[in-house]
């Protein structure tokens, strides 16, 4: 499978050409336009693989959809151009193995050989990260592309590095993370606006956002007319 | 007099702003609210343009009445056109064909170019995005814009695209809107109601197409949830 990532960093596409006999998963809805050559399949799990409705169920709670669309190709050369809903970045992580816990909805295709499952990070990551309550977490090997609100950077995290909570869109499994407060003091820190963040440490690959949706919202929600 | 207008785009394709620079006696026709800035040589006028029939046919299509003329004077002078949505811009020229337009995608057009609502009858209706296209045709000028960035997409064979994303197609073009490929009577209906592709496009014979790279619907779902919930009493 071939890829092309198109006007980057805000209305950002991903160009996919894939031979005969190739195919990949795609998050609902993400499709824009493809050729004719394509087999289309929706499915609570992974392409002729295991999980089923379970693994559906817990993606949904990452905020991801229950279900998930495979676009198998019958010819060769076979391109499909898929994109998010919200403006922003897309990117690719090539997977080797390892396993990448991503933000809910920032999940946007992958190679059918990766699983799909759901990761519950824990009561207190989970009330104070900012993030949904689980974590899409993918595993095996082959392409993945993330989205994101705004634009997306990797850090090759070494030692210790901090981010805003709502900023996380992806993390290797080699690292962790702890919440806690951004400066020395805690009142200090809601003070100044920043309140909580995630510590990353260990050594891996971390994608941030440099936007967050959920301030987006809040400050257009009061703005509109009441529902 | 339907010489080509000179003019740049800019800022694509994010903000995209379109520039004409308007010799002595030369127009543009553009959307109402288009213009962004113009020289003091430009006069505007607001107005109807091209008859009952091509007016009341723009108004189905989901653009405005009124069409704003902007003619430079003893002067040339130039014209900046923007969205009101953040996005991409393009140009086309007519030679006498025509050009089918998505709702809201005109943006304006030059002298020897008639913009009308264009009924599509039944397959319109099943695209969820209005029954009528905007129908460019004549030879001039032309600029459209879109939410998100635009592609172009040469047709040589078939192309399928979610209808929610078309922008603009050529004429020469067939289309009728389907659920997607894959999908037969009492088959995989799973992917209809549940894969979120719901309607497709589906486009066939020699042409260009063009998409946009986001649509607001999803945008608007996001921020729904954000409204204060009105009082009860």
């Amino acid at each position: 499978m071939k890829h092309q990532i198109l006007a980057r960093p805000a209305a950002t596409i991903v160009r996919l050409l894939l031979e005969q006999g190739e195919s990949v998963t795609c998050q609902v809805g993400a499709m824009i336009a493809m050729s004719t050559g394509f087999e289309v399949e929706t499915t609570t799990r992974k392409k002729g693989g295991g999980g089923g409705i379970v693994k559906g169920l817990k993606r949904m709670l990452a905020g991801e959809n229950l279900f998930i669309n495979h676009f198998s190709a019958t010819g060769d050369k076979q391109n499909i151009t898929i994109g998010p809903g919200m403006m922003g970045d897309v990117i690719h992580h090539r997977m080797t193995g390892g396993t990448l816990y991503i933000q809910g909805s920032s999940w946007l295709a992958s190679d059918t050989g990766i699983d799909i499952d759901a990761s519950w990070q824990g009561l207190g990551k989970a009330i104070f990260s900012g993030e949904s309550m689980f974590w899409v977490k993918c595993s095996g090997e082959g392409d993945l592309f993330l989205n994101s609100y705004g634009a997306i950077y990797a850090v090759e995290v070494k030692d210790q590095y901090t981010v805003d909570t709502g900023h996380i869109v992806a993390f290797e499994d080699s690292l962790q993370f702890q919440i806690g407060k951004a400066g020395k003091s805690l009142i200090g820190s809601f003070l100044g606006g920043e309140g909580l963040v995630c510590k990353f440490k260990g050594q891996g690959t971390l994608y941030c956002q440099s936007h967050n949706p959920p301030s987006l919202g809040k400050m257009l929600g009061p703005k509109l007319k009441p529902r | 007099m339907s010489s080509t207008l000179e003019h740049t785009i800019e800022y694509r394709p994010d903000f995209a702003m379109v520039k004409v620079q308007l010799q002595p006696g030369q127009q543009i026709f553009a959307e109402p609210s288009a213009m962004a800035a113009m020289d003091t040589s430009i006069a505007l006028k607001a107005g109807l343009k091209g008859g009952l029939k091509a007016t009341l046919g723009r108004a189905f299509g989901g653009e405005s009445l009124i069409i704003n003329t902007f003619t430079a004077g003893q002067a040339p002078g130039e014209v900046l056109f923007a969205a009101g949505q953040p996005g991409d811009a393009r140009h086309y020229e007519l030679t006498g064909g025509s050009l089918y337009l998505q709702r809201g995608a005109f943006m304006a057009h030059g002298e020897g170019v008639e913009v009308t609502g264009s009924w599509q009858g039944a397959k319109g209706f099943f695209s969820g995005e209005g029954l009528v296209l905007l129908k460019a045709s004549g030879a001039g000028d032309l600029f459209f814009n879109s939410y998100g960035a635009i592609i172009e997409l040469k047709v040589s064979d078939e192309v399928i695209v979610d209808t929610g994303y078309i922008v603009a197609f050529e004429d020469t073009l067939q289309y009728n809107v389907t659920i997607l490929p894959g999908l037969r009577a009492g088959g995989k209906l799973k992917t209809l109601f549940f894969g979120g592709e719901g309607l497709v496009c589906r486009f066939a014979g020699q042409g260009k197409v063009w998409i946009q790279t986001r649509y607001i619907h999803p945008f608007l779902a996001f921020v729904h949830p954000f409204r204060r919930v009105k009082s009860k009493n």
